[in-house]
């Protein structure tokens, strides 16, 4: 289970509007801090923190959609919400593939062997469902979007 | 996955403290819109969207833990919980489709594996339904929504 960031540049007295820039920055960067090793794709860990992330990222961005101009604001959510749903074909199937191995060591060995074929199976799916993962990342890049996002949501005190 | 609900009447202007009343009841709200469906056990989808609820609640107040004192992380922590069994339930619903699909695509084969995982995968799945409900029905005896909604509003 992930665990939330500390968000600095926050208090009870301040302004919504100021509150949830800070925190809508804050969580697209833990978001974004995971990004090297999901594209790496070694440690299944950081395709599941950066699609945490993305999700507390969305969360924030539903309760606080009534602080930001609605048109930017909406092209920017969709964008997150297509990160979380792209990250979420690959962690769904980091999940499945877990956990058959783990139910595998279970089983006689003739079982494992049935196991073992569902495992490659899945494990095909997963590379394909990278794809789209990766081509993403190269598209947010090519279209500046981190900088459009941080622009709009930027703190102004 | 059932679309959040859209929070109304926030006051950008306002402090934090102050906005942190009036989205946290309507959060809560949310999940309790899923109550009617719990003793179904066949309702996954709804199931699931509570879980998902309950993730959208417990995210909201992590960050709205700021305008509250150490009371408010007990229920975040019974919250974690919830979603906890709803997460095994979920995954177990998901592994049981995965087994029944590859096993459909397979028929040539035996793939008593296969079998026998389709059948713990049930059982795991009506223990972590039961467990639920009785977690829900303590909870419920308990007045856990309407001590929540006080500690919110204090």
């Amino acid at each position: 289970m992930t665990t939330a960031i500390e968000i600095k540049g926050i208090a009870p007295d301040k302004s919504m509007e100021t509150c949830a820039r800070q925190i809508i920055v804050s969580f697209y960067h833990e978001m974004m801090s995971h990004k090297t090793g999901a594209i790496e794709g070694e440690n299944i860990k950081c395709v599941h923190d950066m699609r945490a992330a993305s999700r507390r990222l969305r969360a924030a961005m539903d309760n606080f959609a009534n602080c930001f101009q609605k048109e930017p604001f909406k092209k920017h959510y969709k964008q997150i919400r297509t990160i979380t749903r792209t990250m979420g074909a690959v962690r769904d199937l980091d999940v499945l593939i877990t956990r058959f191995q783990n139910e595998a060591q279970t089983l006689t060995e003739t079982e494992q062997v049935d196991i073992q074929g569902l495992i490659e199976h899945l494990q095909q799916k997963r590379e394909a469902a990278r794809k789209p993962m990766l081509a993403l990342f190269i598209e947010l890049d090519a279209s500046d979007f981190e900088t459009q996002f941080l622009t709009f949501f930027e703190v102004h005190e | 996955m059932a679309k959040p609900h859209k929070i109304t009447g926030l006051n950008p202007n306002g402090s934090y403290h102050e906005n942190a009343l009036i989205i946290l009841p309507q959060k809560v709200q949310e999940v309790y819109s899923w109550e009617q469906f719990i003793h179904n056990p066949e309702q996954r989808e709804e199931l699931h969207n509570m879980r998902i609820s309950i993730k959208r609640l417990r995210y909201t107040m992590e960050f709205l833990a700021i305008n509250y004192d150490k009371k408010f992380h007990d229920f975040l922590t019974t919250l974690i919980e919830l979603q906890d069994i709803l997460g095994d339930i979920h995954d177990n619903d998901v592994v049981l489709e995965t087994l029944t699909e590859y096993k459909e695509n397979h028929e040539t084969s035996t793939l008593s594996g296969i079998e026998t995982l389709i059948a713990r995968t049930r059982k795991n799945r009506n223990t972590d339904y039961q467990t639920f409900l009785k977690k829900w029905e303590q909870l419920s005896q308990e007045n856990f929504k309407q001590k929540l909604l006080e500690i919110i509003a204090s």
